[in-house]
């Protein structure tokens, strides 16, 4: 019998070309051999999403041609509306994210997964994120403007007013970083579902459910509630130091990939500067603590940052409420997860691993109902 | 390991394909002793408690099942925003999403797994109603599960013989292993989404030809065969063109799968003209099959005689995959509970085939 590895930790489910974390040296390479770092100074997300979907980046005209795409499915269809206005607003984001999605890609026929559909799909989540924050807030829904881009858009549509240039700089940027990261636990899920030969939408559903859960995209909510719970940089020492002792868990610490500083971290640690000040200066002082307590407590364990930690400075300052969290995490990584579903079709093969029994013995009879 | 083949993603106590020797395991116990005994009720409180029930606790569930088969108003409005001509399995997929909402997350527990199992028979048998343009009908608290799925779709109580035909196919569909939609919904469970979410995506990956999507698929190639005579003739030739048999290959059985058995012997008590059609066209596809792999088993899979079962039970074909799903969420939603109580986060590796790194051209000097 083969061996059991928990969480199929360190077994390899798919060959991918979309990107590649290099845990040993910290490194993030996106489809086409890009750096992470390389790519922040010089793409918005909508170049992203073309270079993880086609293996290049685009020139201008192709550029153009993408985002003119992009901007002409923003809009609901009737089931998706339907469907948005029968859920109760105080919903969870991302219940209303995968609900809606779903009913957006409700069809009469299984179609095989396509790039139409692939940027279909992505150019929408902004209109439902957007949907689903304005109905928390009592507000109606507003229409997408195409004159924006991506990420601009975004803010447009939970905001109704244009954002600064600034703000939309840094959440185009929080997307491009966030838009894929290997074989995670959603985008494994949507090529589970791929492998299956179904059709795309069901797979970004699932992918949005794999997100949901805390130990997942869940994670950049929990890092922004423990510094909320910190309150000030004065209080870090005190408020870890106690936590740590309750054995709790720091939220936005540890990596199962990487085994030093997480290179989008690194990023974020610096935009956080500018877009948060305030905040920044709460999670320096509480990185600081939190890495030596870590470090005292297992020296050999490589307890790096995470992504989660300062996506929740970055997103605080570009005026994202955290309940919205996950649902921009999703909004980024949807550009991977459909990547990751179209270059799975070149070779599908379904993914139905194997089990170990460790139930009871088999063969025992049933006893009637009467006698047991 | 390409689709993980062979590859120990879980360690569960729900059930064991035992390829071998052509077994299923449900928590101990053979599928043939489990079959036409047991309710799909009795069968649900086994794979999530791990035992059957005695009669009280029977009662129980059986309750708790019938009082959770209403939608709530959100999911009834959202049914009613679906094009009547949509996929059910894309009914299902969003219908669930919408029953399943929270404000907060939950924990998966068997309560919600009672209502999520009671709410799939409501939303096809709703939709089902809406696309013929007839008016939905209420539940009968006093049904089974089975009983009422029929009732609620043909508006009449079906024949005691039906009810147990649908309630076999359910007991013998509702768990298998770590199949793909299962698999689907532990790793959603893996990242301590909720229960809802989890179902959700296993429904959309039931929904893949390669998994549930084909027993509809195996009527549509019985209809071209046509008649029992013309099967060889039908087989040798789609088999040159590289047509894929319907109903046939699995990666697991080494012999001929027990469910199978018990579905083909239904069929021909049943669905007798479905029967003898079926039963010489699995007879050459089985023979051609070996003649071109005479290494491999025989491999007549679940759906091609369910077809058969469902076809009698009198539901369309487009309801096949749905009703596999009507099963599978018990054993589904055992599987997430399994998956919660020793959870670790279900993360595989990749390995990297593209190009080394390089620096990215500015936009304007892009050819």
């Amino acid at each position: 019998m083969a061996e059991f590895s928990p969480g199929l930790e360190g077994v390899v489910a798919a060959e991918t070309a979309v990107s590649e974390v290099d845990g040993a040296n910290g490194r993030l390479i996106y489809r086409g051999g890009y750096l992470i770092e390389d790519l922040v100074p010089v793409v918005s997300y909508e170049e992203v999403a073309y270079l993880l979907w086609h293996g290049e980046l685009p020139n201008e005209s192709e550029l153009d041609a993408l985002r003119q795409h992009m901007a002409a499915v923003r809009n609901l269809n009737k089931s998706a509306r339907g469907t948005l206005m029968a859920i109760d607003p105080a919903t969870d984001p991302m219940d209303v994210l995968r609900t809606v999605v779903s009913a957006q890609g409700a069809s009469k026929t299984l179609a095989k997964p396509t790039l139409e559909e692939a940027i279909a799909l992505t150019a929408v989540f902004p209109t439902i994120v957007g949907a689903a924050y304005r109905r928390r807030q009592g507000k109606e829904p507003i229409e997408p403007r195409d004159d924006l881009g991506h990420a601009a858009n975004l803010l447009w549509m939970m905001e109704g007013t244009e954002p600064s240039a600034e703000k939309a700089h840094w959440v185009d940027t929080y997307l491009v970083l966030l838009a894929d990261h290997g074989l995670n636990a959603s985008t494994f899920a949507a090529r589970v579902v791929a492998s299956t030969g179904s059709d795309l939408t069901s797979c970004v559903v699932g992918a949005i459910a794999a997100l949901k859960g805390p130990a997942h995209g869940g994670a950049t909510l929990a890092a922004r509630n423990m510094l909320d719970k910190i309150g000030s940089a004065g209080n870090a020492e005190k408020w870890l130091t106690e936590a740590h002792d309750r054995h709790e868990r720091f939220s936005g610490f540890g990596h199962r990939v990487y085994r030093t500083y997480d290179p989008r971290a690194k990023i974020l640690r610096e935009m956080a500067k500018t877009a948060a000040p305030q905040l920044y200066e709460t999670a320096a002082r509480t990185e600081e603590l939190a890495l030596k307590i870590l470090h005292e407590a297992h020296p050999e364990r490589p307890n790096a940052t995470n992504v989660d930690f300062w996506a929740s400075v970055v997103l605080t300052g570009a005026g994202v409420p955290k309940e919205l969290f996950t649902t921009l995490f999703a909004t980024s990584r949807v550009s991977g997860w459909t990547a990751h579903v179209l270059e799975s079709l070149s070779d599908l093969r379904i993914i139905r691993p194997a089990s170990r029994w460790i139930g009871p013995q088999p063969g025992k009879k049933p006893l009637q109902l009467a006698k047991r | 390991m390409p689709g993980l083949e062979g590859i120990v993603a879980s360690q569960t106590a729900i059930s064991m394909v035992d390829g071998e020797n052509g077994r299923l395991i449900y928590q101990g116990y053979v599928i043939a002793d489990l079959a036409e005994e047991m309710s799909l009720e009795e069968v649900a409180f086994l794979l999530w408690e791990g035992r059957l029930p005695n009669r009280s606790e029977l009662d129980a569930l059986s309750l708790e099942l019938a009082s959770h088969r209403m939608l709530t108003q959100s999911a009834n409005i959202a049914l009613d925003a679906l094009p009547k001509d949509t996929d059910p399995m894309d009914v299902l997929r969003s219908v669930v999403s919408v029953q399943g909402v929270e404000h907060t997350l939950g924990k998966p527990t068997v309560p919600l797994a009672i209502h999520a199992t009671a709410s799939f028979p409501t939303i096809l048998a709703m939709f089902h109603r809406r696309r013929l343009g007839l008016p939905p009908i209420k539940p009968r608290a006093e049904l089974g599960h089975a009983a009422n799925y029929l009732y609620m779709l043909n508006g009449k109580e079906a024949d005691p013989e039906i009810v147990r035909a649908l309630n076999t196919y359910l007991v013998l569909l509702a768990d298998h292993g770590m199949n793909a939609s299962t698999f689907t919904a532990r790793v959603i469970a893996s990242t301590e989404s909720d229960l809802t979410s989890a179902l959700v995506g296993a429904i959309g990956a039931l929904k893949g030809p390669a998994h549930g999507g084909a027993p509809a698929a195996v009527i549509e190639q019985l209809e071209l065969i046509g008649t029992a005579d013309n099967a060889e003739r039908w087989l040798r030739d789609a088999r040159k063109r590289k047509v894929k048999f319907m109903g046939f290959g699995h990666r697991i059985y080494r012999v001929y799968d027990p469910r199978a058995k018990i579905l083909k012997e239904m069929c021909r008590r049943m669905n007798p003209k479905f029967f003898d059609l079926a039963s010489k066209v699995e007879e050459v596809a089985l023979q051609i099959l070996h003649e071109e792999h005479p290494e491999r088993p025989q491999s007549t899979n679940v759906e091609f005689y369910s077809a058969g079962v469902l076809q009698a039970i009198g539901l369309p074909k487009e309801y096949f995959t749905p009703t596999f799903a009507v099963a599978r969420v018990t054993g589904w939603s055992a599987h997430v509970l399994e998956q919660a109580a020793h959870n670790r986060i279900i993360r595989p590796q990749s390995e990297y085939i593209g190009p080394e790194p390089r620096r990215p051209v500015p936009l304007a000097d892009r050819a």
